[in-house]
């Protein structure tokens, strides 16, 4: 893949979303946005609402209220499988896996909607430079592996979608400090060909050292927004999730 | 209650109760072995009518355990779908095709191909259908929900073949001769079983290669481990579940043609059939494919040793062995023989 010159504008933009679980009101009036060539990051507590969002913008969940844009279209509506060929992949939380199936097809599946089978051996290869390690078990069944091979493989599987906008959920959640090295390098290298990503962490000061700009979510609500830079100065974040205070 | 199943994992985790299984196992095998020194020509006669059988009760088998590898769901219609198929192939044969036992060959396969062709869409639309109407509006509800459906649809299906047949069984003449194909040292194989084989193998292979190779194929083992991240890879969940009762809907019709090809069928057949297949599922590790079937010979063997040989407890007994073997299963082996245990518990 090559980097290519993409007009700036935005890539997904949120509209003051509601969504409910049942009687519980998840998210409480979400706005964000994420334009072309970023990286954004989407920080706070345990339930605050970050993987919520990342499910509603992939259809899993269908808020209530607000409106969610991709590329200019509204997908609010839209059924999650027509979302994902739309061009929004996403690495979910606790990484998803198939767990009886091989590391290969797990790989295969993340390009499961995409019609141009062409480049398919190309990226499986591409995904196996970023992470030797995957080549070396491409046969073995993905429910067998260590916690950070699974996230590299669920990472990979997105990235075998080719996608227009990346949903990274939690990717290094678990993982030993050399292999959350590895992914956030990984993360960055993928935006740097070209593709904006939207990036939900706990491990608040890695992801504002990779981003660009974040939100802080507390309790269904954005609390607060701004440069990655103004943020990790902030009193307030650096009290609350940088464990500082 | 909550004590009981911890005191049940403590039991399944100890050794012991695999010591006792494994020697009611091996205490099993002997019997076999027994048996077979004992007169081998009478038991591989009875072992082939077992493992004719025992295909007949893999097809169905299959459709049970396609759809729980999916929907986690018991589907108590199949077995019904599965009799209503054979009530309609047996007016295809008869009043369509009018085979009888001086149709030539060509005729009678004309004759099975084309009534497959009629009742495989047919009943593979009945099962969508079914899917689409009594389970998908509980796809989200707890499983008990589509468990009681399925035992009602069952029902449903189960009258509207009564209303259609009446009560009385339905069979096709003996069009292919029960007469042996061949013989070797006193084992013979009728030309029936070899009609069995020939429908029932490739369809296992072409199906075994659907699932394994094909896009749709993998789709659905995508579904079955993790819905969500199916959607998430862009998979239409929905659709690839109508696809695995499509699916299960055509073997349904299959198993049909070739039970009527064997026995007689009437409108109550699939309850009995269908908890025999459901058994085979479950033995064979259900959810899986290659297990269904291995099962489904297990059983069909078994029920041809007992009815078959000396000794035994004889044909009046073979339900309540089927059923034996059923509770054996889940107590000693509850993940089946080829199931692998899953989180959720198996």
């Amino acid at each position: 893949m090559t980097t290519t010159e993409q007009p700036a504008g935005p890539v997904l933009e949120i509209d003051d979303i509601h969504l409910y679980y049942g009687a519980i009101h998840a998210l409480k009036g979400v706005s964000l946005t994420v334009n072309q060539g970023e990286i954004v990051t989407l920080i706070g507590a345990n339930g605050a609402g970050k993987s919520s969002t990342l499910r509603a913008i992939n259809g899993i969940n269908r808020p209530r209220d607000g409106r969610i844009r991709f590329q200019g279209e509204d997908i609010t509506h839209r059924s999650a499988h027509r979302i994902v060929k739309g061009g929004i992949a996403q690495s979910p939380e606790g990484r998803r896996l198939f767990p009886r199936m091989s590391v290969t097809e797990n790989l295969e599946m993340g390009a499961f909607q995409r019609t141009d089978r062409a480049n398919f051996a190309e990226d499986m290869e591409r995904v196996f430079e970023l992470f030797p390690r995957l080549k070396e078990r491409r046969t073995q069944k993905a429910g067998t592996m260590s916690g950070g091979e699974q996230q590299m493989c669920a990472i990979g599987r997105a990235l075998m979608a080719r996608p227009k906008l990346l949903l990274l959920d939690e990717p290094s959640m678990g993982l030993a400090p050399i292999f959350v090295e590895r992914i956030f390098e990984t993360v960055v290298e993928v935006n740097k060909q070209g593709t904006p990503v939207l990036l939900v962490e706990q491990n608040a000061l890695m992801a504002l050292d990779v981003a660009g700009r974040g939100y802080v979510m507390e309790t269904g609500r954005i609390a607060l927004e701004g440069a990655a830079s103004e943020l990790k100065t902030n009193e307030q974040v650096r009290k609350t999730y940088l464990g500082e205070g | 209650m909550a004590t009981a199943t911890a005191a049940l994992h403590r039991i399944r985790g100890s050794s012991l109760i695999d010591a006792i299984g494994l020697l009611i196992l091996g205490l099993v095998v002997i019997w076999v072995v027994v048996k077979f020194a004992q007169d081998p020509t009478r038991f591989l006669n009875v072992t082939v009518l077992g493992a004719r059988n025992g295909a007949i009760y893999g097809l169905v088998a299959l459709g049970y355990t396609l759809v729980y590898g999916i929907l986690q769901l018991i589907n108590f219609a199949h077995g019904d779908v599965f009799a209503l198929s054979g009530l309609v192939a047996s007016t295809m044969i008869i009043s369509v095709f009018g085979l009888d036992t001086t149709t030539g060959v060509l005729l009678i396969v004309i004759g099975l191909v084309g009534t497959l062709a009629v009742t495989i869409p047919l009943f593979a639309v009945v099962n969508a259908t079914i899917e689409r109407i009594a389970y998908k509006p509980l796809r989200n509800a707890p499983r008990l929900a589509p468990l009681i459906t399925a035992v009602g649809v069952s029902f449903i299906v189960q009258n509207i073949s009564l209303a259609l047949y009446g009560v009385d069984f339905e069979s096709v003449p003996n069009f292919i001769p029960r007469t042996d194909a061949v013989e070797i040292g006193g084992v013979g194989i009728g030309w029936n079983t070899i009609a069995v084989f020939l429908i029932v193998i490739p369809v296992l292979l072409v199906l075994t290669w659907f699932v394994r190779s094909t896009r749709q194929g993998k789709a659905m083992r995508a579904v079955a481990q993790d819905r969500e991240a199916s959607a998430m890879m862009g998979i239409d969940v929905n659709r690839t579940i109508s696809v695995t009762f499509v699916i299960a809907g055509g073997l349904a019709a299959v198993a049909g043609l070739v039970y009527l090809l064997q026995f007689n069928i009437r409108y109550d057949t699939g309850f009995q059939l269908g908890l025999i297949a459901f058994t085979a599922a479950v033995l064979g590790g259900i959810g899986n494919l290659t297990g269904a079937v291995l099962g489904a010979l297990m059983i069909g063997m078994v029920e041809a040793w007992n009815e078959g040989l000396d000794g035994t407890p004889g044909g009046d007994w073979t339900r309540s062995m089927i059923f034996g073997i059923l509770i054996a299963t889940l107590v000693f082996r509850p993940q089946g023989i080829l199931g692998e245990r899953t989180p959720e518990g198996a």
